[in-house]
């Protein structure tokens, strides 16, 4: 009896502990299917978060002008710019990988999706 | 006794329940300095106080090593000769070493030959022998000396650290988070620093980029740990002319930029002023003689990527590699 008891309580501990951990770990969105999305960071403070699935088009301005980010057909691109190069502009339409970035304006686009990337040296 | 040890099992379960806690999450800061745009990847950092503090040493260094700002101290520097200052000292001392290491491949000196060239504003252009000749004389590493603490200049000298900089401003990152055993990823302009291992143990996935095309990866570095990423090339500050490649890193012998069969050459190495200086180096050095300086030393591994498409890769950097097809380089 007395050992069916601590059996049966130590039962409920692993059950408990188990339950704990996957609490903690649990996907945020379990099952769900996340579009990828591109966040706007403008002069070191993030602006908006643009799923590319939906086509749109932000002007954001900035203490040196502005640029304008246009999200089409599932990428997202500065369609203009008031920077002096428009290197921002001549990276094209992307959807992943390393951030756009328009040095002049502290404007950075970087992408829910990285392709498995952290960083890169370039 | 059987309670005993059920009750030590029960409280050792409890305890390591209790001790479970989800990964700390990153945060991302961004910090535009030395010219470019910075991302702080931090992990915990809940209270932003990494963040705060290391985005206020960036923007202090940024005013101790900016060649064009006329408030930092290497303007003032290069404008009256003199000057004492502990981080501009320090990074002179150690572009010194990897000078002395590579023969003077690394030389601090060449800001007016990078002038005369174009590189500083883009304003390429193609000077005469004689130009070249009579600039070159400003330069050398017989053009400065160490005095008491305080750098002085000779004639017409100046110094600029280039990318030297963003190296040392990555290690007196990594010397911070390492105090606070916080893991991070730093970009600095191009430059790469991890520090620590990522948070659920996988490897941080670093890419170099593919110097024939800037929007691809030529490889993937899988690493564990702390390290320098660091990639010179002749794409980064170019022009072409009839067919010639003209890049910003000059040859200290010629007073020209480098010639040879490398497009580009990656360190991989625990410090960052270490990893750029021998990014540049090495490239200056060309492929035959950066491979024999890697055989004679203990501190670094590297990619180099030359002009046929061949890639070479250290032994000790082999096994992180990722995506590429490559010639492995031994001792």
């Amino acid at each position: 009896m007395k050992t069916r008891f601590w059996i049966a309580l130590l039962a409920v501990v692993f059950l408990l502990a188990a339950g704990a951990c996957l609490l903690l770990y649990r996907p945020q969105s379990a099952g769900l299917e996340v579009p990828d999305s591109v966040t706007v960071v403008s002069s070191g403070r993030t602006v908006a978060t643009l799923p590319l699935n939906e086509d749109t088009e932000l002007l954001v301005p900035c203490q040196n002008g502005y640029n304008t980010v246009t999200v089409k057909d599932g990428k997202v691109s500065v369609t203009a710019a008031s920077c002096p190069n428009h290197t921002c502009m001549a990276c094209g339409a992307k959807s992943s990988g390393m951030p756009i970035i328009c040095l002049p304006n502290r404007l950075v686009l970087q992408f829910s999706n990285t392709n498995g990337l952290d960083a890169v040296s370039k | 006794m059987k309670r005993s040890v059920a009750l030590f099992i029960i409280l050792t379960l409890l305890i390591c329940a209790v001790g479970c806690a989800p990964l700390p999450e990153p945060t991302d800061t961004f910090v535009a300095a030395m010219d470019t745009e910075m991302t702080l990847r931090l992990y915990g950092d809940t209270d932003g106080s990494a963040a705060k503090y290391l985005t206020a040493e960036l923007l202090r260094l940024d005013a101790v090593f900016s060649p064009t700002e006329e408030s930092s101290t290497l303007y003032s520097l290069n404008r009256f000769k003199t000057v004492r200052d502990p981080d501009l000292l320090a990074l002179l001392q150690t572009a010194d070493e990897v000078s002395a290491r590579t023969n003077g491949a690394l030389d601090v000196t060449l800001l007016p030959l990078s002038r005369l060239w174009g590189f500083i504003g883009a304003s390429y252009c193609l000077p005469t022998a004689e130009e070249i000749s009579e600039t070159a004389s400003r330069t050398g590493a017989d053009k400065y000396e160490i005095v008491d603490d305080s750098i002085r200049l000779k004639g017409d000298a100046e110094l600029d650290f280039g990318a030297l900089a963003k190296g040392y401003a990555a290690d007196v990152c990594r010397a911070y988070l390492e105090g606070l055993d916080m893991p991070a990823l730093l970009t600095l302009g191009g430059n790469v620093q991890s520090i620590g291992d990522k948070p659920g143990g996988e490897p941080w996935m670093i890419g170099i980029q593919d110097p024939r095309q800037p929007e691809s990866c030529i490889m993937t570095l899988a690493l564990h740990g702390t390290h320098a990423v660091v990639t010179s090339g002749d794409y980064q500050r170019c022009f072409d002319l009839d067919g010639v490649r003209y890049c910003h890193i000059l040859d200290p012998v010629t007073g020209s930029p480098v010639q040879n069969e490398l497009c580009s050459v990656t360190i991989v190495a625990d410090s960052g002023v270490l990893a750029v200086g021998l990014s540049t180096a090495l490239f200056v050095m060309g492929p035959d003689a950066a491979f024999d300086h890697w055989r004679q030393s203990d501190d670094f591994e590297a990619v180099f990527v030359l002009k046929d498409g061949t890639v070479y890769v250290t032994e000790g950097l082999k096994g992180a590699v990722r995506n590429c097809e490559f010639e492995v380089i031994t001792r």
